[in-house]
């Protein structure tokens, strides 16, 4: 019965993996998608990593917890990282350029302008951060 | 696209839906208890009869009182949700009545299909069973006249504020 029991949580596990690797191929893929867009939002790169956030007017958990928590990014960092904001509703273009499906979401690029991380819904700014600070050119 | 009137849909309550349709039927896989799994089609079954998420009222009389959850309201169908529902149901249905037939196999495979689908809808914001409905819509099928909100891909969670 217990042998049992642990054989098929180890097969769950497994599937479980092999959903998330499809998820994480999946985040691969917006990421190449992404190479070279940010060249569409801004003229010339601000030198310093930059968060591109898809929001929209009326999305209560951007407002409620992903803004102040790129607003407490922002206030630790100082000049460390550019935040960049698209309204979905008013840019869908460019939310459809990029492959953003719901909001918020949160692109990471370096300072060259490579997209290095996508965030699909809320992300926290401890992970935020742990994600900026994985970036070699990355400096408080 | 032609004008339609969107109704306000509360997210939340969508995703506490699928989140505990996963979990209790992870819980009836790794315990080998279809009965579990049966549990969860009549939630569903009921859901779909009532127009309703199945376990939407843990968070209308648990999580959200509380403040656990937040409510997330979006203009949006509700009709594809609720045809989405139904065809989670359906699997599940299938699923049960596979399992007590003693196909273990196909049983299992048809309830882990609702927990990948459930799982994309709850963490992806895609709702296959509703870009299913908009798809028949397009082909003209009856019964199936509502189109996705302006500036959202069919299945894809509307965004906040989309347009009639």
């Amino acid at each position: 019965m217990n042998t049992d029991i642990v054989l098929r949580f180890g097969l769950a596990v497994v599937i479980i993996a092999a959903g998330l690797s499809a998820y994480w191929l999946f985040n691969q893929r917006l990421l190449g998608r992404a190479q070279g867009r940010v060249f569409g939002l801004v003229d010339t790169l601000p030198n310093k990593p930059m968060i591109v956030y898809f929001t929209t007017p009326d999305c209560v958990p951007c407002k409620t917890i992903q803004r102040p928590a790129l607003s407490t990014l922002l206030s630790l960092t100082g000049d460390g990282v550019q935040v960049f904001e698209i309204d979905a509703t008013q840019r869908p273009d460019l939310a459809k350029e990029w492959g953003v499906m719901s909001v918020p979401t949160t692109f990471l690029l370096d300072a060259r302008g490579e997209a290095r991380y996508v965030n699909n819904g809320v992300t926290r700014v401890e992970k935020l951060m742990e994600q900026l600070q994985s970036l070699s050119d990355f400096e408080i | 696209m032609t004008s339609q009137t969107l109704q306000k849909v509360d997210h939340s309550v969508l995703k506490t839906n699928q989140i505990i349709i996963i979990v209790l039927n992870i819980l009836a896989f790794v315990l080998n208890l279809p009965v579990i799994a049966v549990f969860v089609a009549l939630m569903m079954g009921l859901g779909s009869a009532l127009k309703f998420p199945g376990f939407g009222f843990v968070y209308k009389f648990i999580l959200k009182p509380r403040g656990w959850m937040k409510p997330d309201v979006l203009d949006d169908n509700p009709e594809p949700h609720r045809f989405a529902q139904f065809v989670g149901f359906l699997f599940m249905a299938g699923g049960s009545v596979a399992l007590y037939l003693g196909s273990a196999i196909l049983g299992w495979a048809l309830v882990w299909i609702v927990i990948a689908l459930a799982a994309l809808n709850a963490f992806g914001g895609f709702c296959v069973g509703c870009a299913m409905y908009y798809w028949l819509g397009k082909l003209k099928v009856p019964g199936f006249n509502k189109q996705a909100p302006a500036g959202t891909f069919p299945g894809a969670k509307p965004r906040a504020g989309a347009s009639v």
